[in-house]
């Protein structure tokens, strides 16, 4: 089948989609954006998170033909070349990343958090974030590079 | 810290491209006709295959090719161990030794379409009859003969144990069991093979590309150089991609049957079955001490699994050969084989469930004798090693205890077992000592100057995550006197100079030691080259009378004479100004280890007895900190992983198969953001010279050794239970 959508504003398509192909696989396969990336094409660790129309989804759980004439905003289209989005400038400034593999999607799911509650507090990151395994930073760094966008986005000036 | 770069808070060098989406790891690698295999995975965990019929899965849409031992594929020599998985060779013969092993390859022009073919593979099996667990096999324990993985001493005994257990008049003994845990990192394991004629290219997710490249090479009959290995980036690994495992081998091989680029990504269940993991252990600990608290005697029995394809024993009677002061000592290591892959190195082998093994009788002892653990600790300190009677390099233990006891408040914990609560939870402290001896590895750099001041450092190491791109830059940028952001550096790839492994904590201390090497021969060259030149304005100088900051050569006279390396190397037409640097770690008059002190508050609700760390404290003793920023991240999560040993991490099996559960992320629970206190990490920061020039000693490992005993400790003290079985489960607290 063919699967037409918008992808980081562009439209795009997609030919020959077999009927179980993922909408990961379709991404990163087929349109060439391996930002999200395949950790587990189960639902288990989160590292696939993109926008689907506004809401946050596992893309390895979401089949292609699903996507027809919607949105998808991917890690890639967060932020430009000259000016990252607050949640990717604090996840550097933070040290909140480490190898880097669990990152696109917690981007994702933390600019999610941040748009619906521009005011986090420590327990809601937390909760917010559960579904989004990260194996190397234990956390810690995450969260305060949540606490640092949110203030950012606010248009607070932190330390 | 110096201002030029080492100990600085540097934020990490690829760290934009990995929030942008840009960062390129293994999979991400796409290479023109590339074809993409799936394993397929024996159902049964003993026996043999009766029959396996490919022929719906040849029919298959797409399918190129399916591969098996039915194919006799024809290997030239099983590679040297280690680092190499297993001693029999992928598709050898029709035998099954664990459950999820490979049994055929799939190639199709689609990843859906591999994998859609791969289960049209149909297999009968003459079942055997399994060894499902460690339990199981306990009965058929052994001692087993060195070579191979056995390359530590099985069996230790010092002085006269049985004596000294005899005439002691405290005593304690207990057994202690660790789970099978699995690394799961988030990236799985994944290889992209290519030939050219009779040369292979692999790209593949490697903690040593160099290493890896000789095993690959041997099992193909390929002189080295005919192998090309590289790992851009790896998404985590903790041990997992240390060994060459059978899917890199097969995706070679069938790369070379259809000669196209073949690429497998491993499936998240084929990453606990067939990459290693922790074996469980069962390990005996008996104590003699005097009525002070000075030790007499230890004697630590350790038994864990293996395959019964591979030997691995792991080291856990180090903690008690190497950690403190005894006089008389018997160890003992025995393996037993199960039905289940084959066990790896993992964060960290041998000492992870041998501290907690320890620490938790030392506790035992305190406890007993009515001593402050730490003050336990103090009285045995080991001012010599141990086991050999040879100086330390630098140890600093001491003052992890006092730092770590000040800042932790430890005078605060109540001696008395299950007396401190506030509302319904119960609050207790525990502490460990960590110690880890640190490897050395041959490696080389070279460090490059280039006309427009710009530097490029080339080592073939990698980097899992630890941040060693961007330590290695400030190690060259230091050595050379130039700002960091004027450092570049390429990792990853076979065809640089052969860099150290990433595992075993090596990176920083011997690869740091390559390149700073080079980074000297580097700067005396283009100092060498301003003094000879009657151009510059260095001219006529010893060369002990230059010195270098910011890019620029001055007298260190009169700082206002000199030029930069640009300008020297433009004049003189040299480009780039090449310095090499080749670290090999000499026998040494010392022992070398890495050690710290672990403190730990956790709080247990009364009724639902979850264990929560609400607060760790680790103070940690490995030289001087390359990289403040990145060595606090790395620490914090090798930490919050071992709390996850501590109180939830294990791979369960069938009892009667001895097949994993529920191989799945899902059901191996990890600590979550949910989970999670405050954790806190402190440097010692003395820079150890008698280990290696540099004077930094690796991080990755020691800052998980000791955590879960700490834990274990600390529910001791919350509750009056001492459990020693991992994990600490609500279900065995209650
Ligand atoms: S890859 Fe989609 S949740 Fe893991
Ligand atoms: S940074 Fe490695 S998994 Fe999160």
């Amino acid at each position: 089948m063919r699967v037409k959508f918008t992808v980081n504003g562009e439209e795009r398509t997609a030919d020959d989609v077999w009927e179980g192909e993922s909408l990961l696989y379709v991404l990163r396969e087929r349109l060439g954006l391996p930002g999200a990336k395949n950790a587990c094409e189960q639902g288990e660790c989160g590292s696939c998170t993109v926008y689907l129309d506004d809401t946050p989804v596992c893309a390895c759980l979401v089949a292609a033909g699903q996507v027809q004439d919607r949105e998808v905003r991917t890690v890639e289209g967060l932020g430009s070349e000259e000016e990252l989005d607050p949640v990717q400038q604090a996840f550097i400034e933070r040290g909140a990343v480490q190898c880097g593999f669990c990152t696109p999607g917690l981007i994702v799911a933390a600019h999610d958090l941040i748009r619906r509650n521009p005011c986090p507090k420590d327990a809601e990151i937390r909760e917010a974030l559960a579904g989004n395994l990260c194996r190397c930073t234990g956390y810690e760094k995450i969260i305060d590079a949540v606490h640092t966008a949110a203030a950012h986005s606010r248009g607070e000036a932190t330390s | 810290m110096s201002e030029q770069g080492i100990g600085a808070a540097l934020t990490r060098v690829e760290a934009r491209d990995k929030v942008t989406g840009a960062a390129r790891y293994t999979a991400d690698v796409v290479l023109p006709g590339m074809a993409y295999a799936a394993l397929v995975s024996s159902q049964v965990s003993a026996g043999r295959l009766r029959s396996l019929d490919v022929s719906a899965a040849k029919a298959a849409p797409g399918v190129l090719g399916v591969f098996s031992h039915l194919d006799r594929p024809t290997w030239h020599r099983v590679p040297a161990i280690p680092y190499f998985g297993e001693t029999r060779m992928p598709f050898s013969d029709d035998r099954i030794h664990h459950a999820g092993q490979h049994i055929a390859i799939v190639v199709a022009s689609t990843r859906q379409q591999a994998a859609h073919a791969a289960a049209l593979v149909k297999a009968e099996y003459e079942a055997g009859k399994p060894v499902p667990t460690l339990e199981k096999a306990l009965p058929s324990a052994y001692v087993a003969a060195q070579g191979n993985y056995v390359n530590f001493p099985q069996e230790t005994v010092r002085g006269t144990p049985e004596e000294a257990l005899a005439g002691s008049p405290v005593r304690v003994k207990a057994e202690y069991r660790t789970a099978l845990i699995s690394h799961a990192p988030i990236e799985p394991s994944v290889t992209t093979a290519t030939w050219e004629g009779d040369e292979l290219t692999l790209y593949d997710t490697s903690q040593a590309v160099v290493v890896h490249r000789g095993l690959v090479a041997t099992a193909f009959g390929l002189p080295e150089d005919k192998v090309r290995l590289v790992c851009p980036l790896i998404g985590g690994a903790f041990g997992a991609k240390t060994h060459v495992w059978g899917h890199t081998l097969l995706v070679a091989l069938a790369a070379r049957r259809l000669g196209r680029p073949v690429q497998v990504v491993i499936t998240r269940k084929q990453m606990f079955t067939t990459t290693g993991h922790q074996p469980p252990t069962v390990q005996r600990i008996e104590i003699g001490a005097e009525r002070d608290g000075r030790l007499r005697v230890i004697t630590h029995d350790s038994t864990n699994s293996t395959s019964f394809v591979a030997e691995r024993p792991e080291n856990t009677v180090l903690s008690s050969v190497a950690t403190y002061a005894v006089p008389n000592l018997r160890t003992r290591v025995r393996l037993a084989r199960m039905n289940f892959g084959t066990p790896t190195a993992m964060r960290t082998p041998g000492d992870g469930p041998g501290s907690f093994a320890l620490e938790c009788a030392l506790d035992e002892l305190a406890h007993e004798l009515g001593a402050d653990p730490v003050e336990l600790r103090r009285r045995n300190h080991a001012d010599v090693h141990p086991q050999s009677g040879k100086p330390w390099s630098g140890k600093n233990l001491l003052e992890c205890y006092r730092i770590g006891a000040e800042r932790f408040g430890w005078h605060r914990r109540d001696r008395r077992p299950g007396t401190r609560r506030e509302g319904n939870d119960l609050i207790g402290y525990g502490m460990a000592t960590a110690r880890r001896v640190e490897h050395h590895r041959a490696a080389e750099s070279t460090v490059d100057i280039r006309t427009d001041g710009g530097v490029v450092v080339r080592t073939a190491t990698q980097d899992i995550g630890g941040g060693t791109l961007t330590t290695m830059i400030q190690v060259a940028a230091d050595a050379l006197g130039v700002a960091p952001d004027k450092v570049t550096i390429t990792v990853g790839d076979t065809d640089l100079p052969p860099g150290a492994p990433t595992f075993g904590s090596i990176t920083s201390g011997s690869n740091g030691s390559a390149v700073r090497l080079a980074a000297q021969d580097a700067r005396g060259a283009a100092i060498r080259l301003a003094v000879g030149d009657k151009g510059s304005p260095l001219h006529g100088l010893a060369e002990d009378a230059v010195d270098v900051r910011d890019g620029r050569l001055f007298a260190k006279a009169d700082p206002r004479r000199g030029e930069t390396y640009a300008v020297l190397l433009t004049r003189n037409r040299v480009n780039p100004l090449r310095g090499n640097g080749k670290y090999s770690p000499a026998e040494s008059q010392y022992e070398t280890s890495t050690f710290g002190a672990h403190f730990t508050e956790v709080r247990i609700d009364r009724d639902l007895p979850r264990v929560r760390v609400v607060r760790h404290l680790a103070v940690i003793d490995c030289g001087i900190v390359l990289n403040t920023k990145t060595a606090r991240n790395q620490a914090q999560g090798g930490i919050i992983g071992s709390i996850g040993v501590a109180l939830m991490e294990e791979l369960r099996q069938d009892p009667v198969s001895g097949r994993a559960l529920a191989p799945a992320l899902t059901d191996y629970h990890v600590p979550v953001n949910a989970d999670i206190g405050q954790i806190d990490v402190h440097f010692v920061n003395k820079p150890d010279h008698n280990s290696n020039p540099l004077g930094a000693k690796g991080l990755g490992e020691i800052c998980s050794i000791g955590v879960s005993a700490a834990v274990a400790n600390a529910v001791f003290n919350a509750t009056g239970r001492r459990i020693r079985d991992l994990p600490i489960t609500p279900r065995r607290l209650l």
